[in-house]
């Protein structure tokens, strides 16, 4: 599977010159200080940086991109953990258990596992994607809608998983989330639920609604508190207990595992890393014997969300070098980049510059190693956050998610969404409705009604379609066999009682 | 937003309805019922209503669950006294109110007047509405603030943001 000749190639080209090193640091630095600001994006980070790009020779200008990307992978958890800001949907499930954590004075083992786990999930992502790039493209491209549809089935799986107390209002949260998620142009150029703004005519901006459901309403309810962790014993920031969640990490191997194989899996699809959290975490919750713990602060929830969230990189990666094709806006960045350099990616490009695809990907991996370094270091700085008073952090984040809604929408209809989304979590959270259940809805809205009816197009409305696509049959039967799994577990200490 | 549901007599039966709660429920009901007919308008064909017409139905339905819910009849007066959430601490409603309504604010004078002024007077207000009395700490705060957030912005990320002083060459 390893082309040993690039792969000397490529270990020549890293290690005859310093040069391409120089900007793995910056790079690292620049995606996990991006990510603190709650709207800002990976993609809006890259692209910034791309008027430096001709200034770089192509191995550095990738090693650079993806050191960013490797960044702001794991940076986006840092706000999730300590002010249940998602920075991004790829960081979404963190919040789960991580704000829980944070809130009992346990933001230093949490930041640790999110670093722990984010490291070692894209540390798989990439070593898999040295072992099998060629056939982990040749599998790409056989996916289809059919396909997606299926995953995204799978996602919304999430959404009765997160039902909380009550099933009907936990289903009618994700069901809104489903339908706001549609909201603007249909695929026939036909305007629904925009109330006549144009603004809405992309849809609802999807981050700034995040932030308002999650960060917002948070934040509301902690006007009336002084610190976000009451007690002056646990709110130090402890280097100790850093490595400690680091360590703790590795006590659930199979969480680490099954977290970065489905990210490395997801994320070669379109969008794939947007879900890919969401899916590892429910996956991690379906397959414990005490799902209860999940959403109280259990570690479980924290390392499935990061790892699936960085090994997501090594698929998206996967598709842009072996197929030229973006899945998301972070690599359609990068593919701009390519062009940059006059090179387009794809099967001529892996074919040809097999080197340079290993040069990155061990690049990458060492990165994996710097990242852990930097990000120790990072956290330990941000773990200061628990330490400031909630009358100065809650008007400052606020500031901060309305100025970074603004500067990514560059519309009134980013600050907007985020004003009115903050009252709805509020109102959700007052009320008792899983705020995740329409986050989730949100995020697959747009992505099930695409791949439905790209399917319904292809099959021309014949169910019998399925059958002749062997992948989404057998992602079908997992899925099937995902759902039925929790049902079927009690009864096997009645069958072998009877038995 | 009381946490005491409200009570009716009818027929000598006591109806205890969670009104706050059944008027959220019904808003969304009927924003989903309402995007559903928008859409329907808007174009009625199957590309466009595969998944809104059937998620709009079933958000109706689950609408009707969570409503009934809502309303209980009970034979004996005391019973269903018991509030169905916690209820805010005193002065939290104020709080709270207060927070949106200056977030609200916020985010209209931004974009329209300059985020400059409106962000030193969003955090001004803010620390002031919250207890935050030391005058240094009401100025230090929203100054730093407004020239970190407004240099990274402008400059560094080179993100044009409305300004009424510090316009300059980046917006």
């Amino acid at each position: 599977m390893i082309d040993l000749t690039a792969l000397a190639a490529a270990v020549h080209l890293l290690c005859s010159s310093w040069q391409p090193w120089l900007v793995v640091v910056p790079g690292i630095l620049l995606g996990l200080i991006v990510h603190a600001v709650p709207g800002l994006t990976t993609s809006m980070a890259l692209a910034i940086c791309l008027p430096l790009i001709p200034y770089m020779d192509f191995l550095q200008a990738l090693i650079f991109m993806t050191a960013m990307y490797a960044g702001a992978l794991f940076g986006v958890a840092i706000p999730a953990i300590l002010l249940n800001v998602p920075g991004s949907a790829a960081a979404v499930g963190t919040t789960f258990d991580g704000f829980p954590m944070a809130q009992v004075g346990r933001h230093n083992e949490a930041l640790g596992l999110a670093l722990a786990a984010s490291c070692t999930g894209q540390a798989i992502a990439y070593l898999l994607l040295l072992c099998f790039a060629e056939p982990i493209a040749a599998f790409a491209i056989r996916l289809g809608p059919p396909e997606m549809l299926v995953v995204a089935l799978w996602g919304m799986t999430l959404i009765a998983r997160l039902r909380g107390r009550h099933l009907a209002r936990g289903l009618l949260a994700g069901v809104f989330g489903l339908l706001l998620g549609t909201v603007g142009l249909s695929v026939r150029g036909a305007a629904r639920g925009t109330f006549g703004f144009d603004l809405l005519l992309d849809g609802i901006p999807i981050v700034p609604a995040i932030v308002g459901l999650f960060a917002a309403a948070e934040l509301f309810n902690l006007v009336g508190r002084d610190y976000i962790v009451d007690d002056l014993t646990r709110r130090r920031v402890d280097a100790g207990r850093i490595l400690a969640g680091m360590r703790d990490t590795f006590r659930y191997p199979g969480t680490l595992l099954r977290g970065a194989l489905l990210g490395s899996g997801i994320g070669i699809l379109p969008g794939g890393h947007a879900i890919a959290n969401l899916l590892s975490y429910s996956e991690a919750r379906r397959a414990a014997k005490d799902p209860e713990k999940f959403g109280k602060g259990d570690p479980r929830g924290i390392i499935a969300a990061e790892s699936a969230n960085a090994s997501s990189e090594g698929g998206s990666m996967a598709t842009l070098l072996a197929l030229g094709i973006p899945t998301g806006g972070a690599t359609a960045v990068m593919l701009v980049a390519f062009g940059m350099h006059n090179i387009t990616g794809g099967p001529a490009f892996m074919r040809d510059h097999t080197d340079l695809v290993y040069a990155v990907i061990l690049s990458s991996l060492a990165q994996v190693g710097i990242l852990a370094v930097i990000g120790f270091g990072f956290i330990f700085v941000a773990g200061f956050v628990v330490k400031v008073p909630l009358r100065m952090l809650v008007p400052i984040v606020l500031a901060l998610a309305v100025i970074g809604s603004f500067a990514l929408a560059q519309n009134m209809a980013g600050p907007i969404t985020l004003a009115v989304f903050a009252v709805i979590g509020w109102l959700m959270q007052r009320f008792d409705y899983p705020v995740a259940a329409v986050v989730v809805g949100l995020l697959l809205g747009r992505l099930t009604e695409g791949a439905l009816l790209r399917t319904y197009q292809m099959s021309g409305g014949d169910i019998g379609y399925m059958l002749t696509r062997p992948i989404a049959l057998v992602m079908l039967a997992l899925f099937a066999i995902s759902v039925a799994l929790p049902f079927l577990r009690p009864a096997r200490p009645q069958v072998a009682a009877g038995g | 937003m009381a946490a005491t549901p409200a009570r009716f007599t009818f027929r000598a039966r006591t109806v205890v309805v969670d009104v706050p709660h059944l008027g959220f429920a019904t808003a969304i009901a009927a924003w989903c019922a309402w995007f559903c007919q928008d859409a329907w308008r808007a174009q009625r064909d199957v590309e466009n209503l595969i998944m809104i017409l059937p998620a709009s139905l079933l958000a109706v339905i689950l609408y009707c669950f969570v409503a009934a819910g809502c309303v209980h009849i009970v034979s004996d007066p005391e019973q269903g006294a018991v509030a169905p959430r916690q209820p805010l601490a005193p002065g939290m409603a104020r709080k709270i109110a207060g927070t949106m309504a200056l977030l609200a604010t916020y985010v209209v004078a931004g974009p329209l007047i300059g985020f400059d002024i409106v962000s030193f007077a969003y955090i001004l207000a803010m620390l002031w509405f919250l207890g935050e009395r030391r005058i240094l700490v009401l100025l230090l705060v929203p100054a730093l603030f407004c020239a970190i957030a407004i240099y990274c912005f402008n400059t560094i990320l080179a993100t044009p943001l409305p300004l009424l002083f510090f316009a300059g060459d980046a917006s």
